[in-house]
């Protein structure tokens, strides 16, 4: 983790109190509100479907040095 | 998420997508990351699948063109920030955004050192895309790449072609708007 948050995701949860029967949440700042965010979002499965026929028929270009090293292994 | 380094073996092991082994390990990795910032760059989630898949297939085409002087996850922004931006010409054309816009909320006594509230989480992703929506390009992407605690202020910087420094003024700046909008929309 390269950013520094003012508080951890446990922490944060940690923070939530009840005022009635609502949970709130607190988030430090704005990436903290989109971190929790993302965490909710889900990748639709279409789209690796989607992929998956558009470079079934597409041989990969030849890989560069760096690629060949980079995947050396998995062939 | 592990950022896979130069020399590091991708696991053999077939991707959970079906997609091939090598590439489909690269989409599982960075794949979540891309479809959030389409998707809260452009607020729409059938355009953010597609520019998913469109980003993923450039990447696919281009694997001979990647260098690895950056990081995977920093390449495939790239493509994906300039997809984007490309998507959204047409829509900056009908709706021009003026900065000084901006400075409205910069300079409004809005509360952002303090805690964002939510009381519920229901919609919440509408507020936060309102929010977004309210902001400038730059400060919206800014905040979304941002929020990836993978990407370093310098990695950034060199995503949005300015310093380090210069983005750490601006998110400053961002982070105001958005709290300010935020709070509006509660």
């Amino acid at each position: 983790m390269k950013h520094q948050s003012k508080f951890s995701p446990e922490q944060q949860h940690a923070a939530a109190h009840q005022t009635g029967q609502q949970p709130t949440h607190e988030f430090a700042s704005a990436e903290e509100l989109l971190r929790f965010d993302a965490a909710q979002t889900t990748v639709p499965p279409e789209i690796a479907e989607r992929l998956k026929r558009t470079t079934g028929n597409a041989a990969p270009p030849p890989r560069t040095g760096w690629l060949k090293r980079f995947f050396r292994g998995t062939n | 998420m592990n950022e896979p380094v130069e020399g590091q073996a991708v696991t053999d092991k077939p991707s959970a997508t079906g997609l091939s082994s090598e590439f489909g390990a690269i989409y599982d990795e960075h794949s979540h990351a891309i479809f959030y910032l389409a998707l809260r760059y452009m607020g729409d989630p059938q355009k953010a699948q597609d520019a998913t898949h469109d980003v993923f297939l450039k990447a696919f085409r281009k694997q001979d063109q990647f260098r690895g002087d950056a990081s995977v996850r920093t390449w495939l922004y790239r493509i994906a920030i300039n997809h984007c931006q490309n998507l959204c010409q047409s829509w900056h054309n009908r709706n021009v955004h003026s900065n000084a816009d901006d400075s409205v909320w910069e300079n409004s006594a809005a509360r952002t050192d303090s805690p964002l509230r939510v009381l519920e989480t229901k919609e919440l992703g509408q507020r936060i895309q309102k929010s977004l929506d309210s902001l400038s390009d730059e400060y919206r992407l800014l905040l979304l790449l941002v929020a990836d605690e993978e990407l370093s202020y310098e990695e950034i910087a060199t995503l949005v072609g300015q310093t380090a420094d210069a983005v750490r003024g601006k998110l400053h700046r961002a982070r105001k708007a958005f709290a300010a909008h935020f709070e509006k929309t509660a």
